[in-house]
């Protein structure tokens, strides 16, 4: 294929990846950019060009060596949703944005030791970017069918290395603070991680079904080849040996390469993503696995006897077969694969560079001098810092030569970042590892693998006429780079793997208890060990003593975050403790929130090293520590029992509150029922005494007005009788002394029985009683009691209908297993606002004051207990005119109460 | 998701950890042909799957 034609199908494939970019970055939390699919499409980011073509390329010559890279992750996946999760955590409440902050946070702000994690993770993953700027480059001249060009400018990877470094530099830099997320960066690797996964089956499916007749087809025909089945097993168990430490290889390397890191852990959105990463990102390493054994041996045997590089069979096979679009779409997968790789790693190696070697190095004693600091200082070393680092790896790639296939200078880079394991995982586990442990194991872990791999590969590894190599140093059989104290049957990588993670973790293990750590080193691993515990408020478990003023340390914020930011911050910090404004010295707690404000920006330490310098601290003993640690422990188990305790407290003082206010209500209406009630008894009882006196005390009263004065005794000795039969009639319900009698009746028979005495009375109200119904509804009820209902509710309808054309409409209507009773008149009707108070025995005297009752008041509530004791319910029902009660009676004995069968129908 | 399904996914790494190397690996050694594949390939891909299932629907059934 013409070069031109692809570089122009590149610059379009690059236009579009800087719009996917830059229109996730416009978009603040939309659902496309901010979801776990996204998220765990970026951790496909591991998948590089070695995965790519190198896979395939090991498949081919040298078998199955290469399953253990991706399986390692597949073994450990499921378990991030703890490990992962937990890394997630401190790194979110400690505002980390490296690995190198991370592990030298944790061994108390060591700025020597984020230096040294910097360096590791820069010799391991250099010659890795500069692996895909060849592999890149390679390809390219396999498609175009090119030789490689030796003058600079006619080599189209110098074109590509450096757009690259000017997308990374632009986007990877957004922000002061590393610790943000770059959604833009993410969201482009995650389209890339589709790409190239969609890319990389098309050709296998082209291999298997189409060159071949499937994968049967493939395995017949691959099986007459040599060194099939050598190159299809295991092997054997020295060979299970190093298939066991390269699974272990890849399950460090997936926690702590550089770029893993970068997607995996800061530019994690939500906690919740990993619950989909555990099972999606298996899921995506298996099916891109499936395809590398047919199309390995598929260029086996396509290829076979011919002197090609296998790494680029999925390239090969589809231009042997002149399918030059297949071409294209391959090539763009694997540039796709390198260009992630590339962007992300150069992001993270920028970061721990300026963070952790120039600022704390170099430039802090300039920040510290500098009265405004321009935040653009911090972005414009990242951006060179990225940029430079990808034209590094440029001119490695150009210089160096990189003889070695795909895989193996990957591997190298894999047993390099490997050191920080001991150190990194036991920063999440164990209390007791130090700082000087960490830096010790590292730093002879790093010297063990210059000699294991690093001396012998830059000599040659087929170089085995080397004095070196052969021999061991100064002759010494024993030392030999590849057979390590006569270790012989391991590989270069595992054996290199083996020898410095032994010597490594014994180190750090040795070394951690044999020498004290520091207080601050003993307070992170408390706060490391038990995020959760601290993960609300962590700035509690931060334990610092000494004298500092709140507005020296606004003062370095302000250089950092700005005026505006800082008081925001500052707010915040107000807020959450509940600190007061006005207090000028600051605590522990101000220290550690500001230390994290300024992480982000400049690394944990020269965030230390800066708030150090307007404070003043003093020296803590370890016991100390751990004491302060110990009580905060304490404390926070008892801030949280005590908050459970209070939250019952005011459960239950809400529901004392309420009851008390009931009683209180019920309290007033008691009173307001006895001035009634006395009102109502004083009235017929006056009315007698003055009858009575008159009788008394004139004899010659004519016999006519005696006998009317006599029949007024009469008649308000009856009244006073019925109102004392009707108290007494109530007290029995209320206590529960009322019994009644129910039975089957006709509902409206009885309800004619109940209309017939007040017949006169209708008449004489001129009020026209009207009943709805058919002739018989049974129903189970008292029916004397019934009647009281009745009658009371017609006696209350008639006195409030209207003296023209008053009406009263009963309404019997049969309802599951209850009959309703509506009794509705055409008079001035109820207000709503007493729908709920119009059955109290006092309802009347609220409304004493506006007028006179009429009645006793108690009717109502009477009608109320009757009916609740025939397990009905009475209510008043909104009406368009007028006042409509409605009751309800069961139709058959031994039926729940209405309103627990309306709850259990509903 | 409670620390006991949490503690589930540690046990299918625990699992897989130990069924993808010696000396359980080593049992499916074999470059014998099974639908077209060697059967380690098979044996590989296949526990890769289930545990990939599992992993999936614990975290589905049990997350909160």
């Amino acid at each position: 294929m013409n070069s031109i034609a692809l570089l122009l199908i590149l610059s379009c494939y690059l236009a579009i990846l800087f719009f996917i970019a830059h229109w996730a970055e416009k978009k603040e939390n939309n659902k496309w950019t901010n979801n776990p699919y996204i998220y765990t499409l970026s951790l496909a980011v591991y998948c590089t060009a070695w995965t790519y073509y190198g896979s395939v390329g090991v498949a081919a010559d040298s078998g199955l060596s290469y399953l253990p890279i991706y399986l390692g992750p597949i073994i450990i996946a499921p378990s991030w949703i703890l490990i992962l999760k937990k890394i997630i955590r401190i790194s979110k409440v400690n505002k980390i944005s490296s690995i190198a902050d991370f592990i030298s946070l944790r061994y108390g702000n060591s700025r020597f030791l984020g230096a040294i994690v910097t360096i590791i993770c820069l010799s391991g993953i250099l010659p890795y970017i500069a692996l895909q700027l060849k592999a890149i480059s390679e390809t390219f001249h396999v498609v175009t069918k090119t030789p490689i060009r030796s003058y600079l400018f006619e080599d189209t990877t110098t074109y590509v290395s450096v757009a690259l470094a000017l997308f990374a530099s632009y986007y990877g830099t957004r922000y002061v603070d590393a610790s943000e997320k770059r959604k833009g960066i993410v969201t482009a690797v995650a389209m890339e991680s589709i790409l190239k996964l969609v890319f990389f089956v098309i050709i296998g499916m082209y291999v298997t079904f189409f060159v071949f007749d499937g994968f049967d087809d493939i395995y017949q025909k691959a099986s007459l080849l040599e060194h099939f089945k050598e190159k299809n097993t295991i092997g054997g168990l020295p060979q299970a040996i190093n298939w066991f430490l390269l699974c272990l290889l890849s399950m460090f390397a997936i926690f702590l390469l550089p770029r893993q890191f970068q997607v995996s852990v800061i530019e994690n959105n939500r906690e919740k993503h990993i619950n989909t990463a555990v099972w999606l990102f298996p899921l995506y390493l298996l099916i891109f696995n499936i395809f590398v054994y047919p199309i390995a041996w598929g260029g086996n045997i396509l290829f076979e006897g011919k002197n090609v590089n296998s790494d680029t069979y999925s390239l090969l096979i589809p231009q042997l077969f002149e399918e030059k679009t297949l071409t294209v779409i391959v090539f763009l997968g694997g540039f796709s694969a390198a260009i992630s790789m590339i962007i992300v790693s150069s992001i993270g190696l920028s970061t721990m560079i300026t963070n952790n070697i120039l600022i704390p190095y170099n430039l802090l004693g300039k920040l510290k001098s500098a009265e405004t600091i321009s935040n653009r200082t911090i972005l414009n070393s990242r951006k060179i810092g990225i940029f430079s680092l990808i034209i590094l790896a440029y001119f490695i790639y150009r210089y160096f030569g990189l003889d070695y296939n795909l895989v193996s200078i990957g591997m190298v880079a894999f047993v390099i970042i490997a050191q920080l394991a001991p150190a990194f995982f036991g920063a999440l586990f164990w209390r007791r590892g130090s700082r000087l442990g960490a830096v010790y194991s590292i730093i002879i872990g790093f010297v063990i693998c210059i000699y294991t791999l690093l001396i012998p590969y830059t000599i040659g590894l087929s170089n085995s006429n080397n004095h070196f190599i052969s021999e061991g140093l100064l002759g010494i059989h024993l030392l030999k780079p590849f057979q390590l104290f006569g270790l012989d049957y391991l590989q270069p990588i595992p054996h290199a793997l083996f020898w410095s993670l032994f010597f490594n973790a014994i180190t750090y293990i040795s070394v951690s208890v044999s020498f004290k750590g520091n207080y601050r080193e003993r307070n992170y691993a408390e706060m490391f060990v038990d995020i959760n515990k601290y993960i609300t408020n962590h700035e509690d478990a931060f334990v610092w003593k000494g004298t500092a003023y709140r507005n020296d340390i606004e003062k370095v914020l302000i250089r950092f975050l700005g005026i505006e930011r800082t008081k925001r911050a500052m707010n915040i910090f107000n807020i959450k403790y509940n600190v007061d404004n006005n207090i000028e010295l600051a605590d522990a707690r101000l220290i550690k929130f500001s230390e994290n404000l300024l992480t982000g920006h400049i690394g944990t330490a020269s965030a230390r090293i800066l708030i150090s310098s307007v404070v003043k601290e003093e020296k803590i003993t370890l016991p100390e520590v751990l004491k302060i640690l110990e009580e905060s422990k304490e404390n926070i188990i008892i801030n949280k029992k005590l908050t459970e305790t209070s939250k019952e407290l005011k459960e239950i003082s809400a529901k004392l509150h309420n009851a008390n206010e009931s009683l209180m209500k019920k309290d007033q209406q008691k009173d307001e029922f006895l001035d009634t009630v006395t009102h109502e008894l004083r009235t017929p009882i006056t009315a007698i005494r003055a009858a009575s006196e008159i009788l008394h005390d004139d004899d010659e009263i004519p016999d006519d007005l005696k006998k009317q004065f006599l029949q007024n005794i009469i008649s308000e000795s009856d009244r006073l009788n019925r109102l004392i039969d009707k108290i007494l009639d109530l007290e029995k319900f209320e206590t529960g002394k009322q019994i009644i009698h129910p039975d089957k009746y006709n509902l409206v028979k009885t309800i004619e029985k109940s209309i017939d005495p007040l017949q006169q009375l209708i008449k004489n109200k001129n009020v026209t009683v009207h009943i709805e119904s058919k002739n018989k509804i049974n129903a189970y009820f008292d029916e004397d009691r019934i009647v009281q209902v009745v009658t009371n509710l017609i006696s209350n309808a008639l006195k409030f209908c209207p003296e023209k054309d008053g009406l009263i409409t009963i309404k019997i209507v049969e309802k599951d297993n209850f009959i309703h009773t509506f009794v509705q008149d055409n008079g001035k009707g109820i207000n709503p606002n007493d729908f709920e108070n119009i059955f109290d025995k006092f309802y009347q005297s609220t409304n004493q004051n506006i007028k006179k009752p009429v009645g006793s008041g108690l009717g109502l509530a009477i009608c109320k207990q009757i009916i609740e004791h025939h397990n009905g319910k009475i209510w008043v029902q909104n009406s368009i005119k007028g006042a409509c009660i409605v009751f309800t009676l069961p139709k058959k004995k031994n039926i729940k109460t209405f309103e627990n069968e309306k709850n259990i129908n509903s | 998701m409670k620390k006991r399904h949490q503690h589930k996914m540690i046990i299918i790494s625990i699992i897989l950890l130990m069924g993808f190397n010696l000396p359980i690996v080593l049992l499916f050694d074999s470059s014998q042909n099974l639908w077209g594949f060697p059967i380690i390939y098979i044996y590989l891909f296949s526990i890769s799957t289930i545990s990939t299932l599992f992993s999936f629907l614990i975290v589905k059934i049990y997350n909160e």
